[in-house]
């Protein structure tokens, strides 16, 4: 198979290049235009932040992965990309390394859980624009197997790898029916968002913000459809929180002990849980010495985090398994896809439906007509198969094995459903 | 019958050591294919050991609570049959070792000591007797099973304040739902020791000519069920939370399997029976 697969990820660029090579849906679909045709038959651009990537079967068979380099190079000359920017793949290669990627283990955070999502977007994009066809299908089908074996059959993405899940995770072993409880977010920078938005997708309660400048607050709340508490007299609700986020850019203290110590009088000493994500630091770390005060900074939650890297890491083996096993599944396929073994498996295939029908009925005919039954049959499947049989060794003794002919194969293969049918002798 | 009976004690140990093999296998591994099997198998030695009681009730013509090795496997089933029940109900799956070892402890020393009696005091044939015996078993599980969720919650809540993100961390449930369960488990506790209690006050001055006020195991029993009605009392009345309730649950427990060790091994009271 002749699949290319070109690639600049964070192993060969820097974030800068990266960056600048981003590419948005109606950039995809432009450049995917572009190949279409001049470089590739069929074909896939794949972008997330951390890579931009070009599959494809080549138009030509003498084209090789560093014409489709100059071909980004050229659409993207105002940027400096040079070779060594680029990773490349072919046949085996590239089929290897799209399962790597959907999988996430070649992701920048291991067994990243968007990456799924984002190669299946990426398909959808190439399917619309047409330039998906009968083979890219098929190693995009190859690819969710191994997406999805990955997911359940291996711990590649489990547990929290960011700080900010990583505090929803810790509040988990804390509290538990969330829906029941009350968060406060203090501060509305990114962090403090992405931390609400957890909080918000793990179904909390009563959610509210508050934030030194109210309007950056009002926004966020409002995206969020959350409560806003005004930043002058926050303290005075903290005994009405049972979580609180604090990521503010405050060079001192915004919470003391003795404000959390009224908040707990107040409480009557129901757990309150402090996550403290800012750098320097929001909440007085002293707090964590009071009974049940759940006080966790930065460097506490990034050994959660550091823990489930390692065991992510300790995965990858398992993962690397699955991917070999999919390769070989979906080699197996695509070698059946010679001329010579499918003309085989369609003659097994007629003949078996042939004798089944025949074993069925003989009796409802006399022992002479019987025989006759047999020869007349015979001779229909020859008759029908004929032709196709004579069109399908023109493609073997030519010896052309190219994507037209592995597709018309293939759908020969899928119309007669060939691989799903095995006759009795092939499957003893 | 009688082998059979025999066969079954022997084998009721290692059914609740395997058991417990697969459920602490389960917690240390967090493998996801064993979470339907370890429950069919508590299940099955469930079956087992609710067999040997039964059979054992047919054979010997009265309940197994005569003595106190027979209580013990009494206890051993009803420690982990409410486990069992508590693991359908709630669907938390990760505390099972660590009450499955208690069956395991009562079991192993029954099976070792216990006798075939067949001749008992005609006293401890009575129907009252069997009510307040199992009253008084369900009420010790309650307060076994609590106290074992609430060192389970004492644990986490220092593995969590401590920034030790281990097993205990990684396996258990939030501290809210082990406080939950150690509570509930103490609440069931407190109802059915209520009942052994008000049964034995009424009934056992009656039928025991000894029966004396000064019974260490009348004054056991009634110091743990003081404790734990101040503990429930207390987190009813949002007073005491947390810790301290827990705390008051594991004291609760010592305090009953002390009582329960010093009048049966001592035999200083009537309620000795063996």
């Amino acid at each position: 198979m002749n699949l290319l697969a070109v690639s600049i990820n964070h192993h060969t660029a820097p974030v800068e290049l990266r960056e600048a090579l981003y590419l948005g849906i109606e950039d995809i679909k432009n450049l995917a235009g572009e190949a279409k045709g001049k470089l590739f038959s069929e074909g896939l651009v794949l972008c997330t932040c951390n890579r931009t990537e070009f599959y494809g079967i080549p138009v030509d068979k003498n084209l090789s992965y560093f014409d489709v380099q100059n071909f980004v190079i050229e659409k993207k000359a105002t940027h400096k990309i040079n070779p060594e920017h680029f990773q490349s793949f072919m046949s085996r290669e590239a089929v290897k390394h799209l399962f790597r990627v959907i999988t996430g283990i070649d992701s920048l955070l291991i067994g990243d859980n968007q990456i799924f999502k984002q190669v299946k977007d990426s398909f959808i994009v190439s399917e619309e624009m047409g330039f998906s066809g009968f083979l890219m299908k098929r190693v995009f089908d190859a690819a969710t197997i191994v997406g999805k074996r990955s997911i359940t059959e291996t711990e590649i993405g489990e547990g929290a790898v960011t700080v900010s899940y990583a505090a929803v995770q810790l509040i988990e072993k804390i509290l538990s029916t969330l829906n029941k409880k009350s968060a406060l977010v203090i501060g509305a920078g990114e962090t403090g968002e992405i931390a609400a938005k957890h909080l918000q997708d793990r179904g909390i309660g009563t959610l509210a913000i508050t934030n030194r400048t109210i309007e950056k607050a009002e926004k966020l709340a409002q995206s969020l459809k959350s409560k806003i508490i005004p930043f002058s007299n926050f303290k005075e609700h903290l005994h009405e929180y049972d979580i609180v986020i604090s990521a503010t850019s405050a060079p001192d203290l915004i919470l003391t002990k003795d404000d959390v110590k009224k908040a707990m009088k107040k409480r009557n000493s129901a757990s309150l849980v402090l996550m403290d994500i800012a750098i320097p630091r929001d909440i007085d770390p002293e707090t964590k010495n009071l009974d049940y005060v759940f006080y966790h900074d930065i460097d506490s939650l990034n050994i959660i985090v550091e823990q489930n890297l390692s065991k992510r890491k300790s995965e990858i083996p398992k993962v690397e398994k699955i991917i070999e096993e999919e390769l070989d599944n979906f080699f197996n396929w695509y070698n059946s896809l010679q001329a010579a073994p499918t003309i085989k498996n369609l003659r097994d295939y007629f003949e078996t439906v042939r004798a089944e029908e025949v074993g069925k009925n003989k009796n409802k005919f006399s022992s002479d007509d019987q025989e006759k039954l047999e020869i007349v049959t015979k001779r229909i499947i020859n008759k029908i198969l004929h032709h196709p049989t004579i069109e399908l060794r023109k493609s073997a003794e030519s010896g052309d094995n190219g994507p037209e002919s592995a597709t018309r194969l293939g759908v020969l293969r899928e119309l007669f459903g060939i691989d799903n049918h095995k006759p009795d002798e092939e499957k003893k | 019958m009688i082998k059979f009976i025999d066969f079954l004690n022997i084998l009721l140990p290692f059914f609740y050591v395997i058991t417990f093999g697969i459920y602490s296998y389960d917690f240390m591994k967090g493998k996801k294919e064993l979470a339907n099997s370890k429950r069919l198998f508590l299940f099955i030695t469930l079956l087992f050991h609710a067999i040997y009681l039964i059979t054992r009730t047919i054979y010997f013509g009265h309940p197994p609570i005569t003595n106190v090795f027979e209580i013990f496997t009494v206890l051993a089933f009803a420690v982990s049959f409410s486990y069992f029940v508590l693991e359908l109900v709630t669907d938390i799956r990760g505390t099972g070792p660590f009450i499955i070892i208690i069956s395991i402890l009562f079991q192993i020393i029954s099976t070792i000591e216990i006798e075939h009696i067949v001749a008992v005091k005609d006293v401890l044939k009575s129907n009252l007797l069997g009510v307040h015996v199992f009253s008084a078993l369900v009420g010790y599980s309650g307060i076994t099973i609590s106290a074992v969720y609430g060192f389970l919650y004492l644990m986490l809540y220092k593995e969590i304040k401590l920034n030790q993100f281990g097993l205990i961390f990684n396996r258990l449930p939030s501290l809210e739902i082990l406080e939950k369960l150690s509570f509930s488990s103490a609440i069931i506790g407190f109802v059915l020791l209520t009942i052994a209690i008000i049964i034995g006050i009424i009934w056992l001055p009656q039928a025991f000519p000894d029966f004396s006020y000064a019974d260490p195991k009348l004054i056991g029993t009634s110091i743990v069920w003081i404790l734990y009605g101040i503990g429930i009392l207390s987190k009813l009345l949002g007073k005491w939370r947390g810790k301290k309730v827990v705390i008051l649950s594991i004291v609760g427990f010592i305090i009953a399997i002390l009582s329960t060790m010093l009048t049966n091994f001592l035999s200083l009271s009537f309620h000795s029976f063996y």
